[in-house]
């Protein structure tokens, strides 16, 4: 039988409800590296995703009065970034610059990073900012909707049920997306291994 | 033929991590974040400040039951009730202040003369010839005509005679 889970974050949010700032503060801290990552990879744009994420606190600290705790902070924080980012999104279109943030150094160290490189001779043969730029244009060709669940599923590490409770999508729903998703990346990258330095 | 398979697509997107903002964003989000509140807060109507402010202080008192709004609204006709009938009060004994000086100066004015009716005497300035007229234009004939006023201040009168 399954143990109900308590929410880690249910003493802040308490705190904050009760008109403690400085415990919202605490949730800032804890979630920005984390929600930055979600909104980042699905604008592809440094600027866009500061503004973002500033609006997106600035709505859960407005909205925290209503948050009875049906789910965890996590969750609800997460839903409020997809929803707000898909709507940038919407009224973005198609006309944006990539702002991308460079790599951390210390890829170099990765075991993945040394894997990829070491058996794709595409990527082998790319550098590293030429490999970002692929990377992010696949990406950004793919929907919106279907870059989310590749965001927070590949990006973040998200399991399937988190990513449909964040959505209100089925697992089904997820698991399909990721399925189409990858085949349309797979198509995007085959380019790159066609013709990797152009 | 090489191909990106599944699994080599999940490892290049996980390198996406090491996409980083610059080192000092975090640390520095929080203060943009807490400045980006004031502004926001510095626009914001005073009625809604004060709405908010009266929100969480309802709340620290956690009696939710009173933060509800048909309450406060309530609450605020109630208030509102008193200051009114309290205020409905007052007017009537200003009233009646202000109607009765015009039935003293009136009579007043009608005899000549100050009555018990009027506490407060008026400054009522008599003029009154120091000699006859014909006295005086023998004995001071370039002299012109003086006149004494009764200056003793109407303030020192009785306020009423017998």
């Amino acid at each position: 039988m399954e143990q109900p889970r308590t929410d880690p974050d249910q003493e802040l949010v308490k705190r904050t409800q009760a008109g403690d700032a400085g415990a919202f503060d605490e949730l800032v801290i804890k979630y920005t590296p984390r929600l930055y990552g979600l909104v980042y990879n699905m604008t592809s744009n440094h600027e866009d995703t500061n503004d973002l994420l500033q609006d997106i606190f600035a709505k859960a600290y407005r909205a925290i009065r209503g948050f009875r705790g049906k789910s965890s902070f996590y969750t609800w924080i997460h839903s409020i970034s997809v929803n707000m980012t898909l709507n940038f999104l919407k009224k973005r279109g198609r006309r944006f610059q990539l702002s991308l943030d460079d790599v951390d150094a210390s890829i170099q160290n990765d075991k993945e990073f040394l894997e990829v490189t070491a058996t794709s001779s595409p990527v082998r043969e790319a550098d590293l900012s030429e490999l970002q730029r692929r990377l992010n244009e696949a990406m950004m060709k793919l929907s919106d909707e279907h870059r989310a669940v590749v965001t927070m599923f590949h990006i973040q590490g998200m399991p399937h049920a988190e990513i449909s409770k964040i959505l209100r999508v089925s697992e089904g729903t997820v698991r399909s997306r990721l399925f189409y998703a990858n085949r349309q990346l797979q198509n995007y990258l085959d380019e790159f291994r066609k013709n990797p330095v152009s | 033929m090489e191909e990106f398979d599944d699994s080599e697509i999940a490892r290049l997107l996980r390198l996406k991590r090491y996409e980083q903002p610059p080192p000092a964003y975090f640390e520095n989000f929080l203060h943009e974040f807490h400045r980006r509140q004031r502004d926001e807060l510095l626009r914001q109507p005073l009625w809604r400040i004060c709405l908010v402010r009266a929100q969480t202080f309802m709340s620290r008192l956690e009696v939710p039951s009173l933060a509800s709004y048909p309450t406060a609204v309530a609450a605020v006709l109630a208030c509102a009730a008193i200051v009114s009938l309290k205020m409905y009060q007052q007017p009537e004994t200003a009233r009646v202040a202000l109607q009765s000086p015009p039935s003293i100066s009136a009579s007043a004015n009608a005899e000549g003369e100050l009555n018990l009716a009027s506490p407060v005497s008026m400054p009522i300035l008599r003029t009154l010839p120091v000699r006859s007229f014909h006295g005086s234009a023998q004995t001071h004939r370039a002299a012109p005509t003086r006149y004494v006023l009764d200056s003793v201040p109407v303030s020192y009168e009785p306020s009423f005679r017998f």
